[in-house]
């Protein structure tokens, strides 16, 4: 890393230094202390399916319970939709499931490697749904814009809410440090799940109902599964 | 670590004793008094334990134990923060890690604190990197980051780190 004879013997100094810090003993009692704890509660387990079995469960979930949903709901929003907008708000929220879903995994081992961050899954998906409907959709509202959106607002609810419960239920078998990040990714995944149902389920597939009752209820259920990560810190962690 | 998820006490016994000093060092880095230091790792076995069935026999094992134990620091700096902000503050101040621990070479001394000195983040990187040995690709893991981040943060320590032994040894001449 370094050419000048200055910084080999800087390299070299804090080799030094990095080796005797490592050499550091730990006392006895701390040892005995913390091998007794342990040995007490010393069981043999199972280890976790890889990381794509992992990401496929949470897919097999997302799947079965959003054409579960859809097959015994209203499906006014499949006959009102062009194929355009179905194939291409089905690709969407498919990889907005795709993404969720393998954040989720990746949480729930330490030390994965996460490829890409939450943040990143975030926007993609934010973008992709509201740019989705902003460009495909039509922009005209009916006069009963408000009477017509919160019961969507209110389905959403409903369908996200068990939707985290269930996917929560799937996470809980790694170990979940994340706090905040675990619950709006796990949020997350209930969310697109909601979004899908709705879609299909939907009677007013016009821009400004979509963006405002659809994607405004999503984006608050994602801020309120972090903070309902944050706050259930404790509770969750191993 | 296999021989450990099958509840095997040798190997349980095994890596307490290798892995627990360079943790305490980890721990004794985030500028924490010995007492708490210790106290963090005990915190740290504990979530190892219970968490050791998400440990893959395919995956380097350092980065594993390294993501719960800085979950584990970052967890206790959020509830001292919490605490502190509650409690009415007095004179005593509290012991330091490194007036407790035995003393290394004057040099050696100069750069802990320099190490000390650090930004949090810098200063987590440059103990995972120089005394757990653990590989940038390792760091990033248990960090959750980029090796890219990694690397540039390494950097900057590096820079920082050069810059003031340079001055210290202007000093003294």
């Amino acid at each position: 890393m370094q050419d000048s004879p200055q910084d080999a013997a800087f390299e070299r100094q804090l080799e030094t230094w990095g080796a005797s810090q490592s050499d550091a003993e730990l006392s006895p009692e701390i040892r005995r202390k913390v091998q007794g704890i342990l040995t007490s509660s010393l069981t043999p387990v199972k280890p976790l399916p890889s990381q794509s079995r992992l990401t496929l469960a949470f897919l097999a979930v997302f799947v079965a319970c959003t054409v579960g949903l859809i097959a015994i709901m209203d499906k006014a929003g499949f006959h009102l939709m062009t194929e355009a907008q179905m194939a291409s708000m089905a690709a969407i929220l498919a990889g907005g499931g795709i993404l969720f879903s393998l954040i989720v995994a990746w949480d729930m081992v330490p030390g994965s490697r996460q490829r890409f961050p939450l943040s990143l899954v975030l926007a993609l998906s934010g973008f992709g749904v509201l740019g989705g409907i902003a460009l495909l959709f039509p922009w005209r509202t009916s006069g009963a814009f408000v009477s017509e959106g919160w019961p969507c607002a209110v389905m959403e609810l409903m369908i996200a809410v068990p939707g985290a419960a269930v996917f929560w239920l799937l996470a809980r078998r790694g170990a979940l440090f994340g706090g905040a990040g675990v619950g709006a990714a796990v949020g997350g995944l209930a969310v697109v799940l909601a979004l899908a149902v709705l879609q299909f389920r939907c009677m007013f597939q016009q821009a400004p109902h979509l963006l405002v009752w659809h994607g405004g209820t999503a984006a608050i259920l994602i801020g309120l599964g972090a903070l309902i990560g944050e706050w259930r810190r404790d509770r969750w962690m191993p | 670590m296999t021989r450990y998820q099958r509840a095997d006490p040798a190997a349980l016994d095994e890596l307490v004793r290798r892995i627990s000093p360079p943790l305490l060092r980890y721990f004794g880095a985030s500028r924490v008094g010995w007492n708490d230091a210790e106290d963090l790792l005990q915190d740290c076995w504990i979530r190892i334990h219970r968490s050791r069935h998400t440990y893959r026999t395919s995956e380097p094992v350092m980065p594993w134990i390294y993501a719960i134990a800085r979950h584990t620091r970052l967890d206790a700096y959020r509830k001292r923060r919490r605490l502190e902000s509650r409690e009415v503050l007095v004179a005593a101040l509290p012991e330091h890690l490194h007036q407790t621990v035995p003393q290394a070479a004057p040099e050696q001394d100069a750069l802990e604190h320099l190490v000390a000195s650090l930004p949090e983040s810098q200063r987590e990187v440059i103990v995972m990197l120089k005394v757990a040995g653990m590989s940038l690709e390792e760091v990033a893991k248990a960090t959750s980051s980029t090796v890219g981040a990694v690397k540039q943060k390494a950097h900057r320590a590096y820079a920082t780190l050069r810059r003031a032994l340079g001055k210290d040894q202007g000093n003294a001449r």
